[in-house]
């Protein structure tokens, strides 16, 4: 639930003129898609280290790093005198980085797993009541509101980042003959100004995602 | 690309978890039985058989090659997943505008097209570059200039309108048609 900030009493939001926060700016960037920063991360982490290591080995298997090293044993009798002689120590290693590796590995699962947040944007709250805008209607309304533009097919809308910084996500197919310049203007003017003012937000960072119309082609026979 | 990536990303995060798990049953269970035979996997069969073969033997550098051609691949998706969208200048800062390159491409195939001077068209585009292959007729001289220069000038049209945040570079290439017109 967002807890939004309050435009002062008297201002319109449509008219600000100050500079939106800093906060603001990144998030409008950021509800274009929902991030997979994270997931490349990590593929690319586990990318190199596989690479790495089967290159290792097959050098090694080649005889590159000495053809006595080749012939040595994959599990060489060197190393497992050594983690004998420790064993208590290796013990407790192989443990830790077992637990490492589950806790992450879930982490990693149950983050890429998790529906993106729809933030519900709460407008007054006090002992007894609480005024609450749903994600879900505030999306379906500025949607409506968006498809019915000149030069908009259809349009799609949802709320999107945290409840702290909720940002607009909003889908618009524009068809044959839009101006696509007047309706991006006309969509932060006549949609996203008005749904700040009727919230009561000073800022309401919006993503917007253009895409074409399906063309619907005449019957070739009357 | 993006959807290997979302279905790698959980995939490889619940084997890595499996793979934690096995390490600390088996550490504590060979801790517990040390002359025990392994609960999940017979790990002192393998043992036995890894300290017998060594690295230069065929089928260590096979599954050597295959670990690396694997972590290729995964470096591969990584990098290639990132987002292609096309920037379009916004009206104010709190707003964010995109599209996707085949938008762009359509838009660009759709304006060619019109021209009667092009019978056929294909257009490639990204935010930094739009390739268009056109087809039609050559001039009266046997070239394709005209051509040439009715798709630049269209495609140029097309980009003056649209508010683009970057102009891509417009490559042309034309090729003739044998049928008449």
């Amino acid at each position: 639930m967002s807890t939004p900030t309050e435009v002062p009493a008297g201002s319109d939001p449509g008219t600000e003129t100050a500079a939106p926060p800093r906060r603001v700016l990144r998030g409008s960037r950021k509800a274009v898609a929902r991030s997979a920063n994270l997931d490349r991360v990590w593929l690319a982490l586990l990318g190199f280290v596989l690479l790495a290591a089967g290159t290792l080995a097959a050098l090694l298997g080649f005889g590159v790093f000495g053809t006595g090293r080749a012939a040595r044993p994959l599990l060489d009798p060197l190393i497992v005198d050594a983690l004998r002689a420790q064993q208590q120590l290796w013990r407790w290693v192989a443990i830790a980085a077992g637990v490492v590796l589950m806790v992450l590995g879930l982490w990693w699962a149950v983050r890429s797993l998790r529906p993106e947040r729809r933030p519900d944007l709460l407008l007054e709250e006090d002992p007894d009541t609480q005024l609450l805008v749903t994600a879900g209607a505030l999306a379906e309304a500025v949607a409506d509101r968006a498809a019915a533009l000149p030069g908009v097919g259809k349009a799609r809308a949802r709320m999107v980042g945290s409840s702290g910084t909720p940002a607009l996500r909003l889908t618009v197919w524009v068809t044959d003959e839009a101006d696509v310049a007047e309706v991006c203007r006309r969509l932060e003017n006549e949609v996203v100004a008005e749904a700040r003012r009727s919230l009561g937000l000073a800022h309401l960072p919006v993503a917007v995602r253009l895409e074409l119309d399906s063309v619907t082609h005449a019957p070739r026979v009357a | 690309m993006r959807v290997l990536l979302r279905t790698l990303a959980p995939l490889l995060g619940l084997a890595l978890a499996a793979v934690g798990v096995i390490l600390v049953i088996e550490v504590v269970a060979a801790w517990v039985r040390p002359a025990g035979r392994g609960l999940v996997v017979p790990w002192p069969a393998w043992q036995a058989a890894l300290s017998g073969l060594p690295w230069s033997a065929r089928p260590v550098i096979v599954v050597s090659i295959c670990v690396a051609v694997v972590g290729l691949l995964l470096l591969l998706i990584a990098l290639l997943a990132r987002r292609h969208d096309v920037a379009l200048t916004a009206p104010t800062p709190e707003m964010t505008v995109a599209t996707s390159p085949r938008v762009l491409a359509r838009l660009v195939g759709r304006t060619v097209r019109e021209s009667d001077d092009v019978a056929a068209a294909t257009v490639s585009a990204s935010a930094r570059k739009i390739v268009v292959r056109a087809e039609g007729w050559p001039d009266a001289g046997g070239g394709f200039a005209g051509l040439t220069d009715t798709v630049r000038g269209r495609v140029s049209t097309l980009l003056d309108e649209l508010p683009l945040a970057r102009r891509p570079r417009v490559a042309v290439s034309t090729r003739g048609r044998k049928e008449p017109r």
